[in-house]
């Protein structure tokens, strides 16, 4: 009895911790603070990404060349890979054991051959290096450096003017949203009037908000741009009108849907909710 | 008659002195001022303060600029990278995009680069006038601490469109010859050192205003008429004077307030309305363009209150540009 009991503890410990977590579980940790100096405001640019670039570039410009027989720039191209492997490797301490400076060495041997075949079986190692960082770490820097928070957004409501957090904002506008369809769907289509004067002002000042990061017009409008402006003209247009038409009216509130909310929604929101997560912890 | 004798010798010395002096003083404004080109390059290169070609610190400027510095000191362009709101705004300084104008390294007529170095002084004036080894700016002149060069730049929008490139565009629409200096930088005579025996030395030349003013609006630059007609009300807003859309940004968030409030022949509110004229959600008031408002009145209206407000990027205080009463 003792035997078994001893047994089956050791079966729960080995498949609940010892095992490692399956493949496809991803654990979504924030990046070590080290890496903080080679992203704005402590670098003036994204450096980090930068010398991704550069390895990436070094990487690819090995077997574009050996397809091309340019050899000389075989060569320049695989020291200059190791060079940066090396270097990359000395930039974030926590990071060390991910580089196998030995893989990036026979790599560039192997590529100094001027043998695709031997370069390509080479590059298994290194990549391999490569692969496993961005498998554990790619999604928390990219959430970490290269997605804003929203949740540090401040939005100036434009009906009561008070200044809330996005979260509370998103929340209003769903709530304005509401007001005008489930009017609508009682036949309250003065009072559906009403709520839509208000939500088209809460929707708009989405220009504003997205504006604090997107600064190009075309970006910025892809929201609440042409699309979302004529779909509310249309509404109000049928909200005034003697008998609304409920198909004009949903498709309408469709169009506000797809282009403003979903699209946005579809982008944004994984990122923000991992950086929740971290802000909660 | 010895001490007479004595005395008289001493006063003419004296004045042989004074008038060396004044023919010293009279040279040397007639070089510093007319014929700079004259003196050696090798006599100014012993009166040179090195450490003023490593980038100082505006402190440092402000020992013979005092004046320069002080309205600088009060302008936004001090406090670019200070400033709770940018700091709300850019995420704690992290966001890449507001870096380069916020602290640049150097302002030329395109988009600058950040700079790593003295951040805390926002845009200062190494930003602007310092160039190639020289200080830069309007004006062809000696000064023996540190070399210069006359930069047409300086008084050309071109330059200020290196940040406010939304703006400046916006300008270039209107095709009005009063450049951003003009009205930004309004020039006075003055000198363009305290520090003596410089101040006395140079002319006084045209300075220009370096807090930066932004301007007070009036109801002489935003026009405004209203009419009832058939159960409508209409409003028409015009920026008449301003060369550029009011309010302006190129990433801030400067807002244009209206409120319209309705009233009964009772006094009571019946209804209100309000717009929000805003850079960011295209809604400024571009330069002499009219834009129309018309609300439908479902209610008898005796009158409405129209009012206007201003609120800066910077502030959450709303100023009141006017307030009108409208009847039918």
């Amino acid at each position: 009895m003792k035997f078994f009991r001893i047994l089956s503890c050791f079966i729960i410990f080995t498949f609940a911790v010892v095992l490692p977590t399956h493949a496809k579980d991803m654990v979504v940790k924030e990046p070590p603070k080290s890496l903080s100096q080679f992203y704005p405001p402590e670098s003036k640019e994204p450096k980090w990404i930068q010398q991704m670039h550069k390895l990436s570039t070094h990487f690819g410009g090995v077997f574009i060349n050996l397809k091309e027989k340019d050899f000389a720039n075989v060569d320049k191209h695989a020291d200059q890979l190791l060079e940066e492997y090396k270097k990359t490797s000395k930039m974030v301490p926590e990071w060390k054991d991910y580089f196998d400076i030995k893989a990036a060495e026979a790599f560039t041997q192997a590529a100094k051959t001027h043998d695709i075949a031997k370069a390509g079986k080479a590059s298994g190692g290194l990549g391999k290096t490569c692969g496993k960082c961005h498998a554990e770490q790619e999604v928390s820097v990219w959430a970490q450096f290269h997605w804003p928070r929203f949740h540090k957004i401040k939005v100036t409501d434009p009906i009561t003017e008070k200044e809330m957090g996005f979260d509370d904002y998103m929340s209003t506008i769903s709530s304005s949203f509401k007001g005008v369809t489930v009017n609508f769907g009682e036949g309250q289509y003065g009072r559906s009037a009403k709520a839509l004067k208000i939500f088209k002002s809460r929707f708009m000042e989405m220009k504003s908000t997205c504006s604090k990061c997107h600064t190009t017009d075309d970006v910025k409008l892809f929201y609440v741009g042409k699309i979302a402006e004529s779909a509310f003209d249309n509404l109000a247009k049928e909200l005034n009108a003697e008998k609304p038409n409920p198909g004009q009216f949903w498709k309408n509130v469709g169009l506000l849907g797809k282009t403003g909310c979903k699209h946005c929604h579809l982008t944004h929101r994984t990122a923000s909710f991992i950086q929740e997560t971290w802000e909660k912890e | 008659m010895k001490v007479l004798k004595l005395s008289t010798r001493l006063l003419n010395l004296f004045t042989a002195l004074a008038c060396f002096a004044v023919a010293g003083i009279a040279t040397a404004y007639f070089f510093i001022n007319e014929k700079f080109e004259w003196i050696p390059q090798t006599v100014l290169e012993l009166a040179r303060e090195p450490d003023l070609l490593k980038r100082p610190d505006a402190k440092r400027c402000s020992d013979c600029h005092q004046a320069i510095y002080d309205s600088w000191k009060a302008s936004r362009h001090a406090i670019s990278w200070t400033s709770k709101t940018f700091i709300e705004a850019s995420e704690n300084r992290t966001k890449e995009k507001c870096l380069a104008c916020h602290i640049p390294e150097s302002v030329t007529g395109e988009k600058p680069s950040p700079r790593l170095d003295r951040r805390d002084e926002g845009i200062y004036c190494v930003s602007c006038h310092f160039r190639d080894n020289k200080m830069n700016g309007p004006y062809d002149l000696v000064a023996p601490a540190h070399p210069t060069f006359r930069n047409p730049e300086f008084v050309r929008s071109e330059f200020c469109g290196s940040c406010h490139q939304k703006t400046f565009k916006e300008w270039k629409n209107t095709g009005i010859d009063d450049t951003c200096q003009d009205c930004h930088m309004p020039r006075i005579k003055s000198r363009l050192t305290q520090k003596f025996p410089f101040s006395l030395l140079h002319k006084k030349k045209w300075v220009g205003n370096h807090k930066f003013l932004h301007g007070d609006l009036t109801e002489k630059n935003i026009l405004m008429e209203a009419e009832f007609r058939n159960n409508y009300f209409t409003l028409r807003l015009l920026n008449k004077t301003v060369p550029h859309a009011v309010p302006t940004a190129d990433n801030g968030d400067p807002r244009l307030y209206l409120y319209i409030t309705f009233f009964n022949a009772a006094g009571e509110q019946v209804d209100q309305a309000k717009e929000i004229l805003a850079p960011q959600q295209e809604t400024a008031l571009a330069f002499n363009k009219a834009v129309n408002f018309r609300y439908r009145l479902f209610d008898p209206v005796d009158h409405a209150n129209v009012i206007l407000k201003y609120q800066p990027a910077w502030s959450k205080e709303k100023q009141t540009i006017w307030e009108k009463l409208i009847r039918p």
